[in-house]
């Protein structure tokens, strides 16, 4: 390892904590190994004649041995993964290009320049050559390209042949963003954990990570210039907190911390398979949100009564274009068969038109200049105008809807005529599914997101025309108090206790029970333990939250006595302002919930 | 002989790299011309940078003892609307 720290230098190591974002819980202490993406930080040097074919040879080397690690990884890999080896057999082809390499060659003679610098002139030729393609999909390979050359910039400066093959201590891989043979290379038994600079919760490391149940951060920026390799870290990938040069006290205090998580992770599976409901018998179904078939397990595992929001993006965006009837239909298919008997509740499609158009270019170029995205042409108001889209999703839902049991949620619906116009075109589309035999189930329940501050006040109105709501807190709090929270100037002004957002619910709860639909609440709020037995008590059926949460939530409300939580909601309506509801919860929860509050 | 693309993803990177594999397997000279362009198959980029989506119409020649066998193998990969 090149650039120890701990070695070179002699001044007391400082520590220092950063903060990304936690996508897979989990603490580990351990070194880093920084896999460092320089393409374009490749210094150019004058080299003088006697030194050209030597610095030939040294290109030609790296394009070698990158190439054997390639062979090498492609031999570790059996043939489980038809994929990712047709990945390798590309970047293969793509190494030994002649655009590649006879290129490289080519500027280091004529201008007697240093490999890096001739390679990244090749690149970018490369990468001239791509942005001139209009498919979007093929323009795209530069990516794969520029995984390549990094691979090769990496051997030119000097980093041994797969660092992590070989070296048995424990590794937390970091990077700018894991390509996919990174990814790959994570099995490997040394890596315990991950850091990314780039990603969120969704990205490919986070559900990489997750599914092999390693600790990750991601979102961390600078990551791999402030971190160097033979660093010692703490990554908690469940709070995002990552520590450097930790001191030893506070290796053992996450060490404990993490065994404490551990343990009470464990008295929390008691929680999975027991009913959902207070002392005295007062039912509150525990749902999960989700956006993707393979968060299904999890689902399952944490013992959710239902899907409380399905985010249907994912299909439109994973792919090349937007999916057809019978690809949504498999995934609408799957996830109802799976949760039977319990609901799942789906949400249409809910993204911004500008979003949608940068995806699959159309001819809508106009909405890329879309002033005020959050109030632009966006969810179901998107839906109604893409009209055929929305048909194929409905169409869809309605064909799955024989496979369990499906409830249709409207996102961002802010006036009646919304409703209707959907209900028309749902009429139409039964009558087109009947004419061409195809079976719809008769309890296809249609609801809608309260999440416009004109949905809680006109819930009256629509709770008559839907048969349920769920209350998109997220939305709903930036709507009503007017606040972009990833605005970082006005963030702080986010707050879920504002005592305006508790109102709404409570309006939203009543309007809903006066009509005898039930009222599920699917925002970030849901699965806060401090907040969820406010939510109970302010009288909603379902919180939808995420699936690792629920047997937090659940200990919560099997603990409570519905006639205190309706006290406690009631009392924290009165209070004139979120500081208010702060200090009376601060003393209310841990009279309540003693074992859950008297620990810290 | 002429052919149209019938990838719905175009020739895409994996259908680049069986176009390689089955020039090197032959052991001809396999070629692409779209218009005035001209690519060789053993070269991945120069056949992505021609950039063949679906339905362009292109020329596929080749050199070689096995030239006819490559050329149909060629085809089949190109004009087939499945991955391969």
């Amino acid at each position: 390892m090149t650039n120890n720290r701990e070695k070179d230098d002699n001044r007391p190591l400082l520590s220092r904590t950063l903060r990304g974002i936690g996508v897979s819980p989990g603490i580990v202490v351990a070194r880093v190994m920084v896999l460092k993406r320089q393409s374009m930080r490749a210094g150019w040097y004058h080299l003088p004649a006697e030194r050209i074919e030597h610095e030939v040879e040294r290109f030609t080397g790296a394009i070698q041995a990158a190439g054997e690690e390639l062979v090498h990884l492609r031999e570790k890999l059996a043939g489980d993964l038809a994929d990712a080896l047709s990945i390798i057999d590309s970047h293969l082809l793509m190494l030994k290009d002649r655009m590649m390499v006879e290129r490289t060659m080519a500027i280091i003679r004529r201008n007697n320049v240093n490999a890096e610098w001739a390679l990244a002139q090749a690149l970018s030729e490369i990468k001239e050559r791509f942005d001139q393609i209009d498919d979007p999909y093929i323009r795209e390979r530069f990516t794969d390209i520029k995984h390549v050359a990094d691979r090769v910039f990496g051997l030119l400066a000097g980093r041994e042949h797969e660092p992590i093959a070989g070296a048995d201590d424990p590794l937390i891989l970091v990077a700018n963003d894991f390509s996919p043979e990174d990814t790959l290379r994570m099995r490997a038994g040394n890596v315990h954990g991950f850091l990314s600079e780039k990603g969120g919760t969704t990205s490919h490391t986070a559900i990489v990570a997750r599914s092999l149940g390693l600790p990750a951060v991601v979102g961390l920026e600078h990551a791999t210039s402030v971190f160097a390799t033979g660093d010692l870290i703490v990554l908690d990938g469940g709070t995002g907190q990552v520590v450097l040069h930790p001191e030893p006290a506070e290796i053992l205090q996450r060490q404990e911390s993490d065994r404490r998580n551990r343990a009470q992770a464990d008295e929390l599976d008691r929680y999975i398979h027991l009913v959902s409901e207070t002392v005295d018998g007062y039912a509150v179904r525990l749902s999960a949100n989700i956006e993707m078939l393979g968060e299904l397990s999890a689902v399952l595992r944490y013992g959710s009564e239902g899907i409380g929001l399905f985010r249907s993006e994912f299909d439109y965006f994973h792919g090349r274009r937007p999916p057809n009837e019978e690809q949504l239909l498999a995934t609408y298919r799957q996830l109802l068969e799976t949760m039977a008997p319990h609901p799942v509740t789906v949400r249409t499609l809910d993204v911004g038109g500008d979003k949608f158009l940068n995806r699959f270019p159309g001819n809508k170029a106009w909405l890329d200049r879309e002033r005020n995205p959050a109030l632009g042409l966006r969810s179901i108001r998107f839906s109604l105008y893409e009209r055929d889209l929305f048909r194929s999703q409905l169409r869809a839902l309605l064909r799955a809807s024989v496979y369990g049991r499906l409830r249709i949620l409207l996102p961002l619906v802010s006036a009646p005529i919304e409703l209707r116009q959907v209900k028309a075109l749902m009429a139409e589309l039964m009558t087109e599914l009947e004419r061409e035999h195809l079976p719809v189930a008769a309890d296809v329940e249609v609801g809608m997101m309260v999440e416009v501050p004109s949905a809680v006040i006109m819930a009256d109105v629509f709770a008559a025309e839907v048969d349920f709501f769920a209350i998109g807190t997220n939305d709903l709090i930036q709507y009503s108090l007017a606040i972009d929270r990833g605005n970082q100037y006005v963030a702080h002004l986010y707050e879920p206790f504002h005592p305006a957002v508790l109102r709404m619910i409570r309006q939203t709860v009543d309007a809903g029970h006066a009509s005898n639909i039930p009222v599920s609440l699917c925002g970030e709020m849901a699965g806060d333990p401090l907040c969820a037995p406010v939510l109970m008590g302010l009288g909603l059926d379902e919180l939808s939250m995420r699936p690792a949460v629920i047997p937090r939530i659940k200990r919560l409300l099997r603990h409570s006595r519905s006639g205190e939580l309706q006290q406690l909601a009631k009392r924290i309506l009165r209070c004139g302002d979120s500081d208010q509801v702060r200090d009376l919860l601060a003393i209310e929860l841990p009279n309540l919930y003693p074992e859950e509050y008297y620990q810290r | 002989m002429d052919l149209i693309v019938g990838n719905e993803r175009g020739v895409h990177g994996r259908v680049a790299t069986r176009l390689a594999e089955i020039a090197a397997g032959h052991g001809v000279v396999l070629r692409i011309r779209r218009g005035e362009e001209m690519a060789e198959c053993s070269s991945i980029l120069d056949v992505l940078a021609l950039a063949l989506a679906q339905g362009t119409a292109i020329t596929l020649l080749a050199e070689g003892a096995q030239a006819e066998a490559a050329l149909t193998a060629a085809a089949t990969l190109i004009t087939a609307q499945d991955d391969p």
